[in-house]
């Protein structure tokens, strides 16, 4: 939010900045508030370096590709219950087929999951589409369905993965600074994220999330788009899955089921309108590596753990709360000058 | 005050708000013979078992005199999760890791890590695959065997019995149904009509008792992987004649042995003491005091039914009917834990 309210004084300097900014201010508030919670990290753990940086970007990647599928679904103007479940099916399918393989299989074995996880995403999608059933119930269905699946490929936590494919989070090829799963998730999010926003497609799925019949009356083929959107958040994730694999080594049929509300969290505190159409997929991306830091402060700040969960909560009311405030202030002073003349 | 202030200002209370909350109680006090700092974590929030478990380690903590801070990281999440928590406590410059493990073979890295660095890490209440952990659990295929053995015996080798299991897919579950079915494996007779999972929670296995009542099926015995009273508690409210019943060390159940056996409740309930936690710190410092201790210690589980006089007479020697239902009476892990029952139920910090 900080950041926001300084850049949003330069606005004299140019119209171009300015809607740059009026249109990014939750991104660039979000930005601010990773920055301010970073800074606060730094001040109560003096020695922060590599090892931490490591652990955050390996526990913040599960999170942050549940986010972004969340944030994907939710753009297109729909909500996708059973995320938690697909990364779960994709953690297990990882661990049960790349026990005892090398690297280059286990590689394979990912491509697969992820033509997986896309067609995953598109079933949720074509039922819902299909069958005009709220998007709410059909995934809240196929989270039951994806969850039985995970225990069906393996009913309890086991198998493995080559350590090759563990050190693409965990590991590092430059710097110790800058940890593999970084890269990894600024490689992905760069190659399916940025055409896409640039192009039709994502054009369309931005209209068709922010108003249907508009967008339907605009040309948009809404029912594909509208499909598409959910097998974009199957791509991501099956990526979620894949990091926990990295994260854990283990696959774990109940592992993905907490990062179904963690995700929509993230969502919301980077900035995506649950009501669709509205803010993009790197807010949320930050907001998961908030999510993952404010814990880790509580750690070492030594505070009460359960006073922590109300302290994460109390962080999510108040940053809704600051960025609803802020566009309806806006409207307001707009009224105000109209008045005036 | 301008309308551009205002999101400033927003941002500004906010930042302030976080720094306040954040900076609870980060008092770092070293000297004297209070030197380490414990490090606890754990995934699973708002169990009885698991508060217990935690309450166990900070009265072992205080009846220690070693240690000068605790620092816990207590929430539910997963492996990963709890990699990143285990990860902050190392961050943290904790001494003495105790943590309940959330799965087998998924935190050996962290537990590496931790152990490089000087750290000793004690896994409580289930296993890891880890050689560098200290280890200090109950023995959960034979927790199920022993109950499982009284209970068909019990029945004579012959009727129709519930199995009432845990949560689906973790490792305790999983190995106290391989108990179950190596001793299902020798009563040829015995036949399991339905097996539930209560996800160690009340609700669900009160729902299940309900409809298991409800449906007519015939009910020789139940077993139930620890949520026990709430089962009797469905027959009493079904005005239905009870069936012998295995259960954990549970207050509320051991005391329903006691006094419900005159109508009939015949039962046996399986010690698996929260208090692993307890043990596991005393085990941990004795390591850091450079004391040899086994990597692994199993404890191996009692049983106390209600039909014989040394069962009853432990029965009796353990209830306690000031305590919740689910409170375990195991209060004590012999020889490891030194603290007073009153330090363990007060649950207080150091």
């Amino acid at each position: 939010m900080k950041a926001a309210a300084r850049v949003s004084r330069r606005i004299p300097v140019g119209p171009g900045i300015a809607r740059f900014v009026r249109r990014n201010a939750w991104t660039l508030g979000i930005y601010g508030l990773f920055v301010a919670v970073m800074i606060f990290t730094i001040s109560i753990h003096p020695n922060y370096g590599p090892y931490e940086i490591e652990s955050l970007v390996v526990g913040a990647l599960p999170l942050a590709f549940a986010a972004a599928a969340q944030a994907c679904v939710v753009i297109g103007g729909g909500i996708d219950l059973s995320i938690g479940a697909m990364m779960a099916v994709a953690n297990v399918l990882a661990a049960r087929y790349m026990l005892h393989h090398d690297f280059q299989t286990a590689v394979l074995i990912s491509l697969l999951i992820l033509v997986g996880g896309i067609l995953a995403g598109s079933l949720n999608g074509l039922i819902a589409v299909r069958t005009r059933v709220p998007d709410i119930v059909v995934t809240l269905a196929m989270s039951f369905v994806w969850g039985g699946v995970a225990l069906l490929i393996l009913a309890k936590p086991g198998g493995g993965a080559p350590d090759a494919f563990m050190a693409l989070s965990s590991g590092n090829l430059f710097s110790p600074w800058v940890p593999n799963g970084l890269l990894l998730l600024i490689v992905v999010v760069s190659l399916v994220w940025v055409p896409l926003r640039l192009g039709r497609l994502g054009l369309a799925h931005y209209a068709v999330g922010s108003d249907r019949t508009a967008a339907f009356r605009r040309g948009v083929r809404v029912g594909p788009t509208r499909v598409f959107s959910y097998a974009l958040g199957g791509f991501f994730a099956a990526c979620g899955g894949l990091a926990l694999m990295m994260s854990t080594g283990i696959g774990s049929p109940l592992a993905g089921t907490i990062y179904t509300l963690s995700g929509i969290s993230a969502i919301v505190l980077g900035g995506v309108s649950l009501a669709g159409g509205r803010g993009g997929i790197t807010g949320p991306i930050v907001a998961a590596f908030v999510l993952t830091l404010v814990p880790a402060d509580l750690i070492l700040t030594g505070t009460d753990p359960n006073l922590g969960q109300v302290i994460q909560g109390v962080l999510l009311v108040l940053v809704v709360m600051a960025g609803g405030l802020a566009p309806l202030l806006r409207a307001r002073a707009i009224q105000r000058r109209v008045q005036a003349g | 005050m301008s309308k551009r202030r205002w999101p400033t200002a927003i941002g500004l209370m906010l930042v302030a708000g976080l720094l306040a909350t954040a900076c609870g109680g980060g008092n770092t006090s070293t000297g004297g013979s209070k030197k380490y700092v414990v490090g606890i974590s754990n995934t699973l929030t708002g169990n009885g078992f698991r508060e217990e478990m935690i309450c166990s380690i900070k009265a072992q903590a205080k009846a220690s005199g070693v240690v000068s801070k605790i620092i816990t990281a207590n929430r539910t999440t997963d492996p990963s999760g709890q990699i990143a928590d285990v990860r902050n406590l190392i961050s943290a410059g904790v001494n003495v890791i105790v943590m309940n493990p959330s799965d087998r073979s998924a935190l050996d890295t962290v537990i590496k890590e931790a152990s490089d660095k000087g750290i000793v890490v004690v896994t409580v209440d289930q296993g890891v695959t880890s050689s560098q952990a200290y280890q200090l659990y109950n023995n959960q295929v034979k927790y199920a065997q022993l109950g499982a053995d009284w209970l068909f015996k019990t029945l004579g080798g012959k009727g129709n019995v519930v199995e009432m299991r845990g949560i689906n897919g973790v490792s305790a579950d999983a190995d106290r149904h391989n108990g179950f079915m190596q001793t299902l494996a020798q009563y040829p007779n015995i036949k399991v009509v339905k097996e539930t999972f209560t996800n160690w929670s009340l609700d669900p296995a009160a729902q299940q008792i309900k409809d298991i009542l409800g449906s007519g099926l015939k009910v020789d015995g139940i077993w139930t992987s620890g949520i026990d009273s709430t089962v009797v508690d469905g027959y009493t409210t079904a005005k239905k004649p009870y069936v012998p019943t295995i259960g954990a060390d549970n207050d509320g159940f051991i005391g329903q042995l006691i006094n419900l056996k005159a109508q009939g409740l015949g039962g046996a309930a399986v010690t698996n003491p929260p208090t692993v936690g307890g043990a596991g710190l005393s085990l941990g410092l004795a390591v850091l005091q450079g004391k040899s201790e086994p990597h692994l210690v199993n404890l191996d589980p009692q049983i106390w039914d209600n039909v014989s006089s040394s069962g009853l007479s432990e029965l009796q020697n353990h209830y306690d009917p000031t305590l919740n239902a689910y409170y375990s009476v195991s209060y004590q892990v012999a020889p490891w834990t030194t603290y007073t029952k009153a330090d363990l139920i007060a649950c207080a910090d150091l």
